[in-house]
């Protein structure tokens, strides 16, 4: 049974979804997975992750943006000045990367001076360190804190701990859920295709998080209960690198004798290993705090984590039995782009075949791309 | 002094690309002295002595076996004289080698690119992280701050992965109070780590002495600003690329105070006597970026051949505040923090668009600007951003147009010299 066109992945093919539009909470973007969401579900608001999804070209946002620049955050942006994402009603931006974080300014500047458009809309910013410390720690804390404060005052709302502790245990379960569905993938057979958990992740990153655990439960019993896939001529491919937020991407490497098994990716393993602390004595804010700062796996802005990024590979190779691994990025990222250098040169001594290719966000050259994938799966043993 | 070379007694040369630095400077100065008249590019024949100089002693002082430190151009040279060492700056060498050497340093940036190094990610890094690959290089500690791009923290870890101890101070994001707190509390951390790494004690009151010095030019730098008001523009296109390449190479040294004295003097002449350099002053432009630096003959080109002044680059009219050397530790590093974080590039990548947007608005019309030439460098995303928002604000508050140029500031392949002067001339005929 095919499950890329159930009603919750289908969310992930598309930017508005009915759970959104038919909501009367505020619906808020964020454009990177360090914005602690759990702060923003306290303040009664909808976190929605910014993606670019279907959008496959960049005229308008050309003007604004360089070509050096990445692809999907222009493609974000492109769907902003054609009004996709007109029903923001907040912005929140941390300097994740040099294209993202500029979007603090540009949607400000350009996106919501746009002629006809009248809606205020409030813009956060964060600024988070580059390295792991017990000081960067205490910076980030005191972002945070200030995050709280202001989201008071602008949305007019309180948030106490026991609001925050709900939302604590709300992402919990949602993350419970995620990784309790990935681990399936795991299995000799696994029980869902790399397309189909990148739509959960997606999905689950696009609704309120209450309407995500409904359906994550929903879908874990299918899966649970589904035969597993028939592999035999597939490789078994770990996906890392620059975001991935178009289920073709992952289609085009699977419909070439791959199966994705398991990934590092900002829409996949990078938000769901690690839970909030519930049993410690600190207040649920600097756990928020801790959670997100420490993150395993964290992102190549991490200056000093890369080794820990290394391990979490090597221990994903291990456990889900990887043949194979595909190092991605898109064109201009150069977090990921050096990230993926090491690793190309780390991975040799693991005997592991690994492809280090870059990409667009919208990939029109199908089919050199997809013959690109297929020599690396036949020299797979 | 302890380090890897004394310890184990090798004497391996350590800095061979400072050696290639040394020999090509020291023949482009000797160049310059005997073949050109006297007044025309002087400050190539200044600025080629000073770094010469500074050069000359960093490769003695290596053989002798002081520690080398490698630094980002980001992280100031003078905060590194609490010890006995030598600093290499990482970009400085990359480029200032990208602009002597005939044949540029290109070999080495194909070197990383065979190595898995992304084709669009900065030159600036690549070539030294080229040398370091074929050995030419051997640091025994980098030191780099955390900004300001993405490719700083995305190509030093290649550092440490040659193992190369890499010291990392934490650069916040935003320009607040707090920030040079803790920028501040991270510098002196980070001296303190490094000084464990080489096996020395940082000696504050030895810094401060370098810091010292660097408070005397920031004084000098911003009267040979405010001559550049003056029409015609008493500075000729050269000093920009130059004063860049002393400012990096010789910062916190008596050289560079007397590479902008000297040059002050001669500006200050011309000044005097209304005259201008090269061809009629015709067009005043101002660069909010870089110039190039493979071919820094297109300095001379503007000069001479279109009669266009390029007023000042980024690291031409951008200076941070001088240091308080008298009051205690904490203070010393909050203003050296804040000096770091004001520094050129690293103010307009560490804060929002709108105060480099503003500060352009104002210098175009405090400069009498004709004309704006952004270039576009392929390795700064930050950047990437800004030139369109720039060229409307321009358009609409002073109007004047804005050249965009996409380049390789680091690489002729890129965009050539020739497509480059060409844009330029075909621009500079709708601007007169």
């Amino acid at each position: 049974m095919q499950l890329r066109d159930d009603p919750f992945l289908s969310i992930a093919n598309k930017i508005p979804n009915k759970y959104i539009e038919n909501n009367k909470r505020n619906i808020v973007g964020y454009y990177c997975t360090y914005i602690p969401e759990e702060l923003l579900e306290a303040a009664d608001l909808i976190p929605f992750r910014i993606r670019a999804t279907g959008n496959e070209d960049t005229n308008k946002a050309d003007t604004y943006m360089v070509r050096f620049t990445c692809s999907f955050v222009r493609s974000t942006l492109n769907l902003a000045l054609d009004g996709v994402y007109d029903f923001l009603d907040g912005l929140f931006v941390c300097n994740s990367c040099d294209h993202s974080r500029r979007m603090f300014e540009i949607f400000d500047m350009v996106v919501f001076k746009r002629e006809g458009f009248n809606k205020n809309v409030p813009r956060f910013y964060i600024a988070i360190p580059h390295i792991l410390t017990e000081e960067g720690y205490q910076w980030f804390y005191g972002e945070i804190s200030e995050l709280k404060n202001n989201l008071e005052k602008v949305y007019n709302v309180k948030i106490s701990d026991d609001k925050l502790n709900d939302t604590i245990k709300l992402y919990n379960r949602n993350r419970k859920l995620m990784r309790e569905i990935y681990e399936l993938r795991n299995l000799n057979h696994p029980k869902l295709t790399g397309t189909e958990a990148l739509q959960l992740a997606i999905a689950n990153s696009s609704v309120p998080k209450e309407i995500a655990n409904r359906e994550l439960e929903r879908l874990l019993g299918i899966f649970r209960e589904r035969e597993g896939l028939n592999i035999d001529d597939k490789k078994r491919i770990l996906l890392i690198g620059s975001v991935v937020d178009n289920a073709k991407f992952t289609e085009l490497v699977e419909s070439s004798g791959a199966i994705i098994v398991s990934d590092n990716l900002c829409f996949g393993k990078k938000t769901i290993m690690e839970d909030i602390d519930s049993n410690s004595s600190k207040s649920p804010l600097e756990r928020i705090a801790k959670r997100l700062y420490y993150r395993n796996p964290s992102c190549p802005r991490s200056m000093d984590d890369h080794k820990r990024r290394l391990e979490f590979v090597k221990n994903q190779i291990k456990i889900a039995n990887v043949d194979g691994v595909l190092l991605q990025r898109i064109t201009n990222c150069d977090l990921h782009g050096c990230d993926n250098m090491l690793f190309e040169h780390e991975l040799k001594e693991l005997d592991v075949p690994v492809f280090n290719i870059d990409r667009e966000n919208f990939q029109s050259d199908y089919t050199r791309f997809q013959t690109r994938i297929e020599a690396f799966l036949e020299m797979i043993r | 002094m302890t380090n890897r070379n004394v310890l184990s007694g090798e004497t391996e040369n350590k800095l061979i690309p400072y050696e290639m630095v040394l020999n090509s400077i020291g023949s482009t100065r000797e160049l310059v002295e005997r073949i050109l008249p006297k007044g025309e590019i002087e400050s190539l024949k200044i600025g080629a002595k000073a770094i010469e100089q500074i050069v000359r002693t960093s490769v003695e002082k290596a053989k002798q076996g002081l520690p080398v430190i490698g630094h980002h151009f980001a992280f100031q040279r003078e905060y590194l004289y609490c010890f006995d060492c030598v600093p290499i700056c990482i970009e400085g060498t990359s480029y200032l080698l990208s602009a002597l050497l005939p044949d540029g340093v290109e070999r080495f940036y194909d070197v990383m690119l065979s190595w898995g190094h992304p084709f669009h990610t900065c030159t600036s890094q690549k070539g030294v992280m080229g040398m370091t690959l074929e050995d030419l290089f051997s640091f025994d500690a980098i030191i780099t701050p955390t900004a300001p791009c993405d490719n700083t923290f995305a190509s030093y870890p290649f550092f440490e992965y040659k193992d190369v101890p890499l010291v990392i101070p934490d650069i916040p994001y935003l320009h607040e109070e707090k920030s040079y707190e803790y920028y501040g509390e991270q510098l002196r951390l980070s001296l303190e780590k490094l000084g464990k790494i080489i096996g020395q004690e940082p000696d504050f009151e030895k810094m401060k002495k370098h810091i010292e010095i660097e408070n005397q030019v920031n004084s000098v730098q911003l009267e040979l600003l405010e001559l550049r008001k003056a029409k015609p523009s008493p500075v000729e296109n050269m000093f920009n690329a130059i004063s860049a390449g002393v400012a990096v190479f010789a910062s916190g040294t008596p050289e560079k105070l007397d590479f902008y004295e000297k040059y002050l003097e001669i500006a200050k002449k011309r000044y005097k006597k209304k005259q201008e350099y090269g061809k009629e002053e015709r067009i005043r432009s101002i660069w909010p970026y870089m110039l190039i630096f493979f071919d820094l003959s297109l300095c001379e080109y503007l000069d001479r051949e279109i009669g266009m002044s390029v007023l000042f680059d980024i690291f031409n009219y951008n200076f941070s505040n001088t240091v308080n050397t008298k009051g205690d530790l904490d203070t010393l590093f909050f203003d050296m923090a804040r000096r770091g974080m004001n520094f050129p590039m690293m103010k307009e990548s560490t804060e929002f668009y709108y105060p480099f947007i503003e500060n352009c608005v104002q210098l175009a019309k405090d400069f009498s600007a004709d004309c704006f030439v952004f270039t576009s460098h392929l390795g700064c995303k930050q950047f990437g951003s800004v030139p369109q928002v720039l060229r409307e604000a321009l358009r609409e508050e002073v109007g004047i147009p804005m050249l965009i140029i996409d380049l390789d500031v680091g690489d002729k392949r890129f965009t050539s010299t020739k497509i480059i002067k060409d844009k330029i001339n075909m621009f500079s005929k709708t601007v007169l």
